[in-house]
């Protein structure tokens, strides 16, 4: 336990740095950007002259230089103040507090979701290696994980919630709908089902053959040679032996998808209108609101960062032998 | 050439090296299949497919013919998915030898670097920067390789420096070869192979990102990508699906052929192990 | 959209016709419409600032109008194309130093206080004028706004000003706010901007960002028997094939502003159970426009402008990319701009050859590669068609030897390079036409604009003559002397070419068959929908 806690404090102050390191490029690469907020503003509201212009960068701070604004972001954050969007003029901790609920419950349910499938076939396809039903199981996981989540969400929506009407074509609830409680929760559910399963089925696939690759590789090891010739009943070897062994990369798995997921859900977003990080992210960026895009890339990298500190502290408990060397570099 | 022929035993190399091969030829002789600027309005709109036999896949909504399309936007495909993943392998080489070899305080800030790069969603960032910067087809291979070449970069340190505490380097160090020399000579074709197992996946990642990018209309606007027909033909999605199902087809099919080729790659490389693990390269 | 092209054109004309007749005794037994329901409507986008006196924008009338009205709205048969909202008569000094307006009795704040004149006085001189982007020109010259009494307000300038220019503004410049909210408060940040209180039929309830704005029933609203609706719902879809997608589930019942994409507005018509109406924008006309820099050498010569023009197949691009939802321009001013419009202006067929023969003639030969120069083309992101047409620009001009590269930028960034930093040699603008000259076309003309003011001239023309039929205009207080002026300018533009009006276009709306009583009027999406019904 003791172990853990040291590992988790390293973790956290090791990850200082690197998101000093993330601010500053964000605010360089949205320094170099041609316009800005007040550009984006003027144009939604069709024109205005250089005298309001003007004004309106003085409002933002925008005539200051770049190491001023940096270091006033600086000391904002370490009050725990992500700043003002200048494109929705609100705070951007609510924005994105009201937001982000959205996008884990889509990052979430599809990771149990691919997590559970992909893993309970992938022992299916890795109890029996080059078997009939592990070659029929690779090859579907392999076009499966060739299919872009956006194009499969297009055609999910086309067939069943435009043609057969079976589940809502987009949102994250029907709107302005009063519904409570349980209600609620299975309407909000039924208006998941297409987004979670188009960002799912290529995790799916992926923990299904790291899954199936893991298992692969365990029956040739020692002691799952041991354990056969013991004669034990296979189905407890695969279960007991095999599949354990080959859980450890899954979940390593896990960890490092966890930013390649939250940049799948922009894409997924966008078609199913859900109102997520995501789409939140695309908006900042054609508002050119710094403080935005930075509050949104910076929880996003700390999201990460504990999805990691998760794995790494799951990992710990399963194999001890990780987590000494893991704690250490 | 030996790996070639191994590879070519595998039942997933030859397969995917068939789907490439196949592709690659139809993207080099793109301009003999369908001469002129693919973007060229070339008769009638939203002709369906087999109709005419001139324009075979069919035209979209504005009379451009869906077979040029395809057939350029293959280039497109394969010209980003391989420049990104050039450049990502290369720039993860280069942070990843210096890295391993520099050891103390360098080690540690380009490690730092690398971990920015590698919290931050590679997507987003892509997104971010393309459309900061404009989208051309020179943004859009940055835009992907800067998401893609933190795993080559931590994957060649951890080789490096494993490599380096070998015999054989010390005796080159102990004869008085130059670091450079060590550098270049003995340890990087050593710290090479593990990367190049997993560029195939990185090839496939970027043509998907760059699918994903050109359908949320940030693609090169004077060249024809697949992505970009596909968001195009959504529009339309339901009167003429064909504009959006075609290129989706190619796209998935060329995805296919680059992991069945890395799959491929893995086995001829290792016997049997299947490597098809984009992040394969662990964290510290 | 008087001009009838094709077929589809046609069908949609009858269609409208058969709207407008089964519409009008409905009308005559206003009492008759269905009382109550849910109206949902598609929504593009989530302005920040929903205030209309002091964002004119189409985006924050769309959903404002509903809660802030004007002193008058547009109309197909009233006097002056104008209907009376708060103002029941506005009346002009002989000498153009004075309008006069006479306001509605017995109109209160939906916060229970009364409307009166103070409201309007204070918001001509503190918010239209010095906030309001297109107030700032109209009011210019406004110094002062008398109020005799409760019910009248006289507005006071300093130089003659046309009642024409006033009367064709009103419906976009003249959204009153509640004096009592606003006053000693700092006018853009009051928080009655985003939470609006006005005088109009539906009250604002909620916005949940990101999913929808919620408006209720006014039910101390002047308009007799008015609303019909209990609650309008705009939903926030930004994507637009979702939209399509939500009206045929039955999850929305209306998508205004071409939020159906045009190419399935064929397919869509066929839906039983929807219908596609391209009335109710001919006040909100978009005109489809090239940008051209005339800082350029080439483009500086006017032969070559000429050939540009004469490369762009019109009829294309209506029916191709419009797909018959658009007309092609003739100049500045759009035809249903009755008032001011003149077909009496050159003309520029598709005749490639003569384009070509142009160039020649400009001494732009053509290089051994076909080419005889290259330019930098930027399409405005905003729409659909205007990056397609875009696409088709480049191909019309690489087949009179003009090598033309796409640039695509999103909105900010295009702003900048086109408006402030003159980055292009041709660029593709949707700039829309308010029923003025002097608050539309006229500014894309006019020289001395300084850079950074978007959707303007920023093409570096200046053509003296023009800028004095301009500002003489301003100033013409007798409606047709003032539009003589606008036919001349109409031929100059047409003659000099310093920009090429290609088209012209409103937008569709896609209804459910149960919404009635719609396009009622000729900015009827922009409008209050009082009258609006929901068959349940």
């Amino acid at each position: 336990m003791k172990r853990s806690l040291r590992l988790v404090r390293r973790r956290l102050l090791a990850s200082i740095p690197v998101l000093l390191i993330v601010i500053t490029l964000t605010f360089v690469l949205l320094e170099t950007a041609p316009g800005d907020a007040v550009d984006a503003y003027l144009l939604s509201i069709g024109g205005g002259d250089a005298a309001v212009a003007d004004g309106l960068r003085r409002a933002y701070g925008l005539d200051q230089s770049l190491t001023a604004r940096l270091w006033l972001y600086l000391t904002a954050l370490a009050r725990l103040d992500l700043g003002w969007s200048v494109a929705f003029e609100r705070p951007v901790l609510a924005l994105i507090a009201e937001r982000l609920p959205n996008t884990l419950a889509l990052m979430g349910s599809a990771t149990a979701l691919s997590f559970a499938i992909g893993s309970a076939l992938g022992i299916v396809a890795g109890s029996k290696p080059e078997s009939v039903k592990d070659r029929a199981l690779s090859s579907i996981s392999l076009i499966l994980y060739s299919i872009p989540g956006f194009w499969l969400g297009l055609v999910l929506s086309l067939v069943l919630a435009v043609q057969l009407r079976w589940l809502p074509t987009s949102g994250i609830e029907t709107i302005a709908s009063g519904k409570t409680g349980l209600d609620r929760f299975i309407d909000i559910a039924r208006h998941l089902v297409l987004p979670v399963s188009s960002l799912a089925l290529i995790y799916t696939a992926l923990f299904l053959r790291v899954m199936r690759a893991g298992m692969e590789e365990a029956w040739t090891l020692d002691f799952v040679l041991f354990a056969r010739a013991k004669g034990l009943a296979r189905s407890r070897i695969v279960l007991r032996h095999v599949a354990r062994h080959a859980a450890l990369p899954l979940i390593t798995m896990l960890g490092l998808q966890a930013a390649t997921m939250l940049g799948g859900s922009v894409v997924i977003e966008s078609i199913f209108a859900i109102p997520g990080f995501g789409r939140l992210a695309h908006e900042a960026v054609a508002g050119r609101d710094a403080p935005l895009l930075m509050g949104i890339i910076l929880v996003s990298a700390v999201l990460v960062i504990i999805v990691n500190l998760l794995v790494d502290l799951a990992q710990a408990a399963l194999d001890p032998r990780i987590g000494a060397s893991e704690a250490s570099s | 050439m030996k790996l070639i022929h191994k590879l070519i035993r595998t039942p997933e190399g030859i397969a995917g090296f068939v789907i490439l091969a196949i592709l690659i030829i139809i993207s080099a002789s793109a301009s003999l299949i369908a001469p002129g600027d693919p973007l060229r309005i070339a008769g009638q709109a939203l002709l369906a497919p087999f109709s005419d036999m001139n324009l075979p896949l069919g035209t979209d909504r504005l009379g451009r013919d869906v077979l040029a399309g395809i057939v350029h936007g293959a280039r497109t495909s394969l010209f980003v998915g391989t420049a990104a993943a050039l450049a990502a392998i290369t720039l993860g080489l280069c942070v990843g030898l210096i890295a391993g070899l520099a050891g103390g305080l360098v080690d540690e800030i380009l490690m730092r670097v690398v971990d920015a790069f590698q919290i931050v969603p590679g997507f987003l960032l892509a997104l971010a920067f393309v459309s900061v910067m404009g989208a051309s087809l020179p943004v859009v291979v940055i835009a992907i390789a800067l998401g893609a070449w933190a795993d080559p970069a931590r994957l060649t340190r951890a080789q490096v420096r494993s490599i380096r505490e070998r015999d054989y380097i010390a005796a080159a160090r102990v004869i008085g070869m130059h670091p450079a020399e060590i550098a270049v000579r003995q340890i990087l074709p050593q710290a090479v192979p593990p990367v190049l197992a997993v560029s195939a996946t990185i090839v496939a990642a970027a043509i998907l990102t760059e699918a994903a990018l050109s359908f949320l209309g940030l693609g090169d606007p004077n060249t024809v990508t697949w992505g970009s027909m596909i968001a195009e033909g959504r529009n339309v999605l339901r009167s003429s699906p064909w504009l959006s199902i075609i290129p989706g087809i190619a796209l998935v099919t060329t995805v296919i052929g680059v992991y069945l080729l890395s799959e491929g790659l893995a086995k001829a490389l290792s016997g049997t192990h299947a490597a098809l693990t984009p992040r394969e390269g662990e964290r510290s | 959209m008087s001009a009838l092209h094709v077929s589809r054109r046609q069908m949609l004309q009858i269609s409208s016709l058969l709207l407008a007749s089964t519409a009008l005794p409905t009308l005559a037994a206003a009492q008759n419409l269905p009382k109550g329901g849910r109206l949902v409507v598609a929504a593009d986008s989530e302005p920040k600032n929903l205030n209309p006196a002091i964002v004119a924008s189409n985006g924050v009338f769309f959903i404002a109008s509903k809660v802030i009205e004007p002193l008058a709205e547009a109309s197909f048969d009233g006097k002056d194309g104008l209907e009376p909202r708060l103002a029941t008569s506005w009346e002009s000094a002989s000498d153009g130093l004075s309008i006069t307006f006479k306001l509605r009795e017995g109109v209160t704040w939906h916060d229970g206080k009364p409307f009166t004149s103070a409201d309007v006085a204070y918001c001509a001189l503190n918010v239209w004028k010095p906030l309001q982007n297109l107030g700032r020109i109209v009011f210019a010259n406004l110094t002062a706004v008398d109020t005799p009494d409760d019910l009248t307000a006289i507005f006071r300038f300093s130089k003659p000003t046309p009642i024409q220019l006033i009367r064709n503004a009103l419906p976009v410049v003249s959204s009153v706010l509640p004096k009592h909210l606003y006053e000693g408060t700092d006018i853009a940040t009051n928080s009655a901007n985003v939470k609006l209180v006005g005088t109009g039929p539906f009250t604002f309830a909620e916005h949940k960002p990101g999913e929808y704005y919620r408006l209720a029933r006014n039910e101390n609203y002047w308009g007799k028997d008015q609303p019909h609706l209990d609650e309008i719902i705009f939903r926030v879809l930004p994507d637009r094939a979702a939209a399509a997608a939500a009206l045929e589930a039955e999850e929305i019942q209306l998508a205004a502003f071409s939020a159906v994409p045009l190419a399935d507005l064929d397919r869509i018509s066929k839906v039983p159970g929807l219908k596609v109406i391209s009335r109710g924008y001919e006040a909100l006309t978009y005109q489809l426009v090239v940008d051209i820099n005339h800082r350029r050498k080439e483009l500086a010569d006017q032969k070559v402008r000429q050939a540009i023009a004469h490369a762009i197949d019109k009829q294309f691009v209506i029916d191709t990319i419009f797909l018959g939802y658009a007309s092609a321009s003739t100049g500045p001013v759009p035809k249903n701009a009755s008032e001011f419009y003149d077909a009496d202006v050159p003309s520029y067929a598709f005749d490639v050859e003569r384009a070509n023969a142009l160039l020649d003639e400009a001494g732009y030969k053509r290089s051994g590669d076909g080419t005889r120069f290259e330019l930098k083309l930027r399409p405005a992101p905003y729409f659909n068609e205007t990056r397609q047409f875009g696409d088709y620009l480049r191909q019309a001009l690489a087949a009179i030897g003009i090598d033309a590269q796409i640039v695509n930028a999103d909105s900010a960034a295009h702003q900048k390079a086109v408006y402030t930093d003159h980055d292009f040699d041709l660029a593709v603008a949707p700039p829309v036409f308010r029923g003025d000259p002097a608050i539309s076309t006229t500014i894309l003309v006019q020289s001395g604009i300084p850079a950074g003011v978007p959707f303007s001239n920023q093409g570096g023309y200046s053509n003296p003559a023009l800028d004095a039929i301009i500002s003489k205009a301003s100033e013409t207080i007798d409606s047709s002397e003032r539009t003589k002026l606008y036919n001349e300018f109409q031929k100059i533009v047409a003659t000099d070419l310093p920009l090429i009006n290609v088209a012209e276009w409103g937008f569709i709306s896609v209804a459910s068959e149960r919404v009635l009583d719609i396009a009622d009027n000729p900015r009827w999406a922009v409008s209050n929908w009082a009258s609006t019904a929901l068959q349940p």
